[in-house]
């Protein structure tokens, strides 16, 4: 509880940062929920998604590009689309409530935005998550702009060791901000680390 | 893990990829501390190893722990998903999981960045059981106690070290207030960090019932978080 939760950052970073989540639950809905899944992440991308997932077989780049991604998606997947973008995201729940594919939909994201979202697209929020911080030996981590990154990738593939290293390669011009947001992205294998924000991030890190 | 150093030239592409910085560089070749390494294949994936010297060795119990709480990609035959969670609040309008008057409390010990050994994870789960709570038995972490009741873990696991692991239980919501008191004293006695969430049902007037619940305890929530939007079938009816 859970990878697209914890994200780090302020309202104004955090609010180009939105994650759909597409999940069928185990002997409720879970058979023949391959194909409606790749349906909700084709929705996804034809409404602005940025970046797309699949917690069970990889990223895009893991699995050699979005058609094989799509192409691969099973019976009890968990897949993502990440947005950027609250209005393309608020197009993306319209078109799969209208679709009504039976399968759970869980936005991560700041909630007043997402709130907002849920109104336009005629969606009433059934459950909430929240987070409550880190507790116990937080003097043990990395500071604010690290975890602003890291935090990206639920299960810790980003590490604090290849952004600080990413950090540094983007100020000594060896690669751009967006360059850098690629390279953090490969190892978040469900592909939600949000490359869009990501770049703006590294650039304030570098410039430091 | 581990790094032959036979073919390994020391070119240290794959130092950053580790969560838990148990890669270093030799002047010959690199080498993987087996104690902090955590099995979650990132190194393996990513680093593009150019003499292939990288690879895994063969998993046993209780070793094997690691991987499944560590690696994204395998699948843990408690929650049949990948990932070291359950379905938790992500399906809750068909499973009912978490109904109106209860809460879903989720502690993942180790995230961020740290890693926990599964003592530390031993003493915030025996905190939260003298308190009564039942943990989730679809969850793998729990599959690792050898008592539910007390909350204790299998002794060969207890040294065992994951990128995370997450205890999880639905408490009434009357009965927060004692949890969340439970967890600010347990967590001065681990050497690591724990990530938290709360789950609850919205009430029909749009209300979170457990925001109110933490005001007044003083503990800080985020302005973002997951919201479940209902779109599943069938609908879970309750009661």
């Amino acid at each position: 509880m859970t990878h697209t939760l914890h994200r780090v950052g302020n309202p104004e970073s955090l609010s180009r940062d939105y994650v759909l989540l597409f999940m069928p639950s185990k002997d409720i809905n879970h058979v023949g929920s391959g194909p409606k899944l790749r349906k909700m992440l084709e929705i996804s991308l034809k409404n602005g998604a940025i970046r797309i997932g699949d917690c069970r077989l990889g990223n895009e780049y893991y699995q050699g590009g979005l058609d094989t991604l799509l192409e691969h998606v099973e019976d009890r997947a968990v897949v993502h689309a990440v947005f950027n973008d609250p209005e393309k995201m608020t197009a993306a729940l319209k078109d799969l409530k209208a679709a009504d594919l039976g399968i759970s939909v869980v936005v991560s994201g700041l909630f007043g935005k997402v709130d907002d979202c849920c109104k336009k697209a005629g969606l009433t929020p059934h459950t909430v998550n929240n987070t409550l911080g880190r507790w116990g030996r937080t003097d043990r981590l990395p500071l604010q702009d690290v975890l602003e990154l890291n935090t990206m990738c639920g299960h810790g593939m980003v590490t604090v060791k290849l952004i600080e290293d990413t950090a540094a390669k983007v100020k000594n011009g060896e690669m751009t901000p967006e360059q850098g947001a690629e390279r953090l992205f490969k190892p978040c294998m469900c592909g939600i680390f949000n490359a869009d924000r990501a770049a703006g991030l590294i650039k304030a890190m570098a410039d430091k | 893990m581990r790094i032959d150093p036979e073919k390994c030239i020391a070119c240290g592409q794959c130092e950053v990829y580790c969560p838990v910085g148990a890669i270093t560089i030799g002047d010959e070749h690199a080498e993987i501390d087996f104690d902090e390494c955590t099995e979650c294949y990132n190194c393996l994936r990513m680093a593009d190893c150019p003499t292939e010297a990288i690879y895994q060795q063969k998993l046993e119990w209780p070793r094997t722990v690691r991987s499944v709480l560590s690696d994204v990609l395998t699948i843990a035959p408690e929650s049949g998903i990948s990932g070291r969670g359950t379905e938790e609040m992500k399906t809750n309008e068909v499973t009912g999981r978490f109904k109106h008057g209860w809460a879903g409390v989720g502690i993942e010990v180790g995230r961020p960045t740290l890693g926990a050994r599964f003592y530390d994870v031993e003493k915030i789960a025996m905190a939260m059981a003298t308190l009564g709570v039942e943990f989730e038995r679809s969850n793998p972490t729990t599959s690792l106690m050898s008592d539910v009741k007390t909350g204790k873990f299998k002794d060969d696991v207890l040294k065992e070290k994951v990128l995370s692991a997450i205890i999880e239980f639905s408490v009434p919501l009357e009965k927060l207030d004692q949890d969340f008191a439970g967890l600010k004293e347990v967590s001065q006695r681990i050497e690591t960090v724990f990530s938290l969430c709360v789950a609850s049902r919205v009430a029909s007037n749009g209300e979170i019932p457990t925001n109110e619940i933490m005001r007044r305890n003083n503990i800080w929530f985020a302005p973002n978080g997951k919201t479940n939007v209902g779109l599943g079938r069938p609908v879970f009816k309750e009661d």
